[in-house]
């Protein structure tokens, strides 16, 4: 019998000649979960996009049950019974979760949407496939967790019957990933076929039956998971062999570096983001920041960077007081800083890698000399970063749009690393980087640490906080909730309940280890 | 290096396809409203270079038009929108036409004072709205758009009630003294007598020739090799970039608006004390708003300020002596006029061309993906 799914050299050419998918071959088999996965721009989600009618493909064939389809729009898809959640949830915030759930297929009563009916559905299906949700709330009420199963919801109730979830772990803590893999083996008991695209072997370890590993826009193959270890998929991700453990030798804690005492912020709406953080970060050791996002993160590192005003509070680096100093200050006392948002802060697209390289050391010698800068000095700098960084370029002298991801964020670390600081404040380093990438930035933030510099680490990723930082702190909605010494020695679980504000240590518990 | 003279070469080619397609456009419609189409239109392409005189006024205007461009190039780099050019003209007149007319001194001393005061002027004029945006996020266009009815105000009441003599019947002062009034770029010298006074009795261009070459140097050292031009011009790429690498933003802003208003103070000072010789009602007639033209068409790159000038202020001069030597009514005149500005200034016009012949060699065998497997 032929497969559920079956996708037959497919070819997708952009109009602008990228060539997303090189004859890509890929089947389904009813019943199962197949992890699909790959680095950024492996041609994972155009593939998806093509198998849910959102992309045509240049060349290729689908077949669904054997038989050939031509789908023209995510509509002629679902009604084969094909269903897409994005990473971007589409929905309508200021209605109820059973509105959202039926919108678009609304029944009706008198030609008036049936609220009892919706509601009605939606506690069906929830009831039926283990999708916790309560249909009354609104949606912009309910956490992510929760408007993913909504999303999840929708799709079952236009009925589908091959779901296509889209990296949903990434917006999840822990506890809620574990959920969200109970709700997809109830899905496929009940003869659902769940695709799954991650980039986290330990989720296609965890979840999948089958996995098919994709790479510069073609199929490495195809196997059960089984037979797959985690170090055997990296290496058809990336094509090469991949540390994905940092070894670190044993700490070597030196002085105190940065100094942080009952941290407030109070953001411009009056809203409490820091609760009088106090902690301390040494020379030599990495401090992880474990928490769900928008817990004060970022907010955190703003203001110890200087981007944003704290309301109270001490904060030194050496003894320096940092705090409402302008980043200038702020990075002449030792500090650098590899911001979240790397597209905003952290490059000018238009402007010269070179340029870019030199945006907090142009103002000394040897860049100024006298009235002017010295261009020779930029370049003859830039071309040292570019080699010792291994950012894929011909030229320092073009623009950093024209170059990929992966080496853009080379470009900010190879400024922030050569500044040689005593602090290193890293905020989601290796957020959207590929494996490749990634086992670079995390060796480089070991090196940093074993060099003597002080690393704060600022990650939504648990595993990449627990097994790079030495210690790890936990912030829950402002406050720091609970510490552990030897993050290493700490359990993905336990770590949960801290950041999810189920548990929490006394001030007394934490002090002797901030 | 290599890059770089690509680059500049591509520039050129790009105002050169600009002006090229708006001349072409410009016939086309001579062609549909003259009895004379060819006539008109030699007018407009050759008039300038037909006199003497005529050759004077271009290049008069186009060192006028150097200046503004320069000064708008300075600040549009920094991405900071402003306007502010022709009010900060009109008071660079104002205080250096009040110099030459009012203080006593010799001519070495007095035009040197007059172009310093415009400057120093222009600066100011040009920190006030500097200050508003960056400091209190004061919109750019709007105040600098409103400082120049501020300035002209200004300019009219002085001309008017302080400077014009009494019994005069139009809004003008007296025309300046020798001692006030710009010397001619050439040299006073002997064996060059005869060019000199051949220049002096035809056309205006003065010293400010040699002072608009200086101008544009430093415009672009300023730009390209002095800390100050890198900090405005990461700011003018991402402001928020800057900000993180802890370039003193709000400075910087302020000094982007205040040095682009030294350039325009400087043009008014040579509209005041080169071009015209005393100060008229209406004397910039809207040239700051030309300078934004000249700065586009030069992407704001100073290195082509210059030649942007000449090739702005070339068609500038060519319609004028069109409207006034053929049956091309005003009106059609004022579109062509404004075609050209319009393609010229079109960003994309060579992009688009570069972009079709790109994607007919594309359409050839596509590259395939170098590595991979099955």
């Amino acid at each position: 019998m032929a497969a559920l799914v079956e996708m037959d050299q497919i070819v997708k050419i952009y109009p602008n000649g990228v060539v997303a998918n090189d004859g890509v071959t890929f089947s389904v088999e009813r019943g199962e979960i197949h992890a699909l996965v790959g680095e950024n721009g492996a041609g994972k989600t155009t593939l998806m996009k093509i198998l849910y009618g959102e992309e045509r493909p240049t060349a290729g064939v689908i077949r669904i049950n054997g038989k050939p389809v031509h789908f023209h729009s995510p509509q002629d898809a679902i009604r084969a019974g094909i269903g897409m959640v994005h990473q971007n949830f589409m929905q309508v915030p200021s209605l109820t979760v059973a509105e959202n759930v039926v919108l678009g297929k609304e029944p009706t009563r008198r030609g008036l949407l049936d609220r009892k009916a919706a509601i009605q559905i939606t506690e069906d299906l929830s009831r039926q496939y283990g999708l916790k949700v309560d249909p009354e709330a609104t949606i912009d009420s309910v956490n992510v967790g929760m408007r993913q199963r909504v999303e999840i919801l929708k799709i079952l109730y236009r009925g589908a019957e091959i779901l296509i979830l889209d990296e949903p772990t990434a917006v999840l803590t822990p506890q809620e990933t574990t959920e969200l893999f109970k709700s997809i083996r109830t899905l496929v008991k009940q003869g659902k076929t769940v695709i799954f695209i991650t980039h986290k072997l330990r989720e296609v370890k965890e979840i999948s039956d089958r996995v098919t590993v994709m790479r510069g826009g073609r199929v490495m193959g195809t196997l059960p998971t089984r037979e797959a270890t985690r170090e055997s998929l990296a290496r058809m991700m990336v094509g090469r062999d991949v540390f994905l453990e940092v070894s670190k030798p044993p700490r070597e804690r030196g002085s105190k570096v940065l100094e942080v005492r009952d941290l407030t912020y109070v953001s411009e709406t009056g809203r409490y983001i820091l609760r009088g953080l106090s902690f301390n970060v040494y020379a030599g050791e990495i401090l992880g920041v474990a928490g769900v996002e928008g817990n004060g993160q970022t907010e955190l590192v703003e203001v110890l960077t200087g981007l944003r005003p704290a309301t109270g509070g001490e904060a030194r680096v050496m003894g320096v007081p940092i705090l409402n100093c302008p980043p200038r200050a702020v990075r002449l006392a030792g500090v650098a800083h590899i911001p979240e948002d790397r597209l905003t802060n952290g490059l000018a697209l238009e402007a010269t890698i070179n340029e870019n390289l030199i945006v907090d050391r142009y103002f000394r010698p040897p860049f100024r000399r006298g009235m002017f800068i010295d261009n020779q000095v930029v370049r003859e700098h830039g071309k040292g970063l570019i080699e010792t960084f291994d950012i894929r370029t011909p030229s320092g002298e073009l623009a950093v749009a024209s170059l990929s991801g992966g080496n853009m964020q080379k470009v900010i670390l190879a400024r922030e690393f050569s500044s040689r600081p005593q602090l290193l404040i890293a905020a989601q380093p290796t957020r959207g980087v590929d494996v490749g990438a990634t086992e670079f930035i995390r060796q480089q933030l070991v090196e940093q640490r074993n060099r003597g510099t002080a690393v704060l680490l600022v990650s939504a990723d648990l595993a990449e906080v627990m097994s790079l930082s030495d210690r790890l702190i936990v912030m829950y909605e402002g406050q720091i909730t609970g510490v552990f010494p030897e993050a290493s020695q700490a359990t993905e679980e336990e770590i949960g309940y801290y950041m999810l504000g189920v548990k929490r240590q006394s001030p007394e518990e934490m002090e002797a280890y901030l | 290096m290599n890059l770089l003279r690509k680059s500049a070469v591509r520039e050129f080619l790009r105002i050169l396809i600009a002006v090229s397609a708006a001349l072409i456009l410009g016939f086309v419609i001579t062609l549909l409203v003259s009895k004379q189409p060819v006539e008109a239109y030699r007018a407009f392409l050759l008039g300038p270079l037909s006199r003497f005189n005529r050759f004077g006024d271009w290049i008069e205007e186009s060192i006028t038009l150097t200046l503004v461009g320069l000064a708008v190039a300075l600040v549009f780099k920094s991405k900071q929108f402003s306007l502010g050019a022709e009010g900060q003209i009109l008071l660079g007149a104002l205080v250096s036409g009040s110099i030459a007319l009012f203080v006593p001194l010799p001519g070495y001393v007095r035009v040197p004072l007059g172009l310093l005061a415009a400057m120093v002027v222009g600066f100011l004029w040009g920190y006030l709205p500097g200050y508003l945006k960056a400091h209190l996020n004061a919109n750019e266009i709007v105040s600098t758009l409103m400082l120049n009815t501020i300035a002209l105000k200004i300019y009219d009441y002085f001309l008017i009630f302080h400077i014009k003599p009494p019994n005069a019947g139009y809004n003008a002062s007296e025309t300046f003294t020798k001692d006030g009034i710009l010397p001619s770029f050439v040299p006073a010298l002997p064996f060059l007598a005869d060019l000199r006074a051949r220049f002096m009795s035809q056309t205006n261009i003065t010293v400010m020739l040699y002072l608009a070459v200086i101008a544009f140097l430093v415009a672009y050292y300023l730009m390209y090799r002095t800390p100050f031009g890198y900090e405005l011009r990461m700011i003018g790429a991402n402001i928020k970039f800057a900000h993180y690498g802890g370039i003193n933003v709000k400075r910087t802003i302020v000094l982007a608006f205040a040095v682009s208003g030294v350039f325009a103070g400087l043009a008014g000072a040579h509209l005041a004390m080169g071009i015209h010789t005393k100060l008229i009602q209406n004397i910039s007639l809207g040239i700051g708003f030309e300078g934004i033209v000249v700065a586009l068409m030069a992407r704001n790159n100073p290195l082509f300020v210059p030649l942007s000038a000449l090739a702005y202020g070339y068609l500038r001069a060519g319609a004028d002596i069109m409207e006034r030597s053929s049956d091309v009514s005003r009106e059609m005149v004022l579109v062509i006029q404004a075609l050209i500005i319009l393609l010229v200034t079109a960003e994309r016009v060579l992009p688009v061309i570069q972009q079709r012949v790109a994607a007919r060699r594309n359409a050839q065998p596509t590259p395939s993906l170098a590595e991979g497997g099955e």
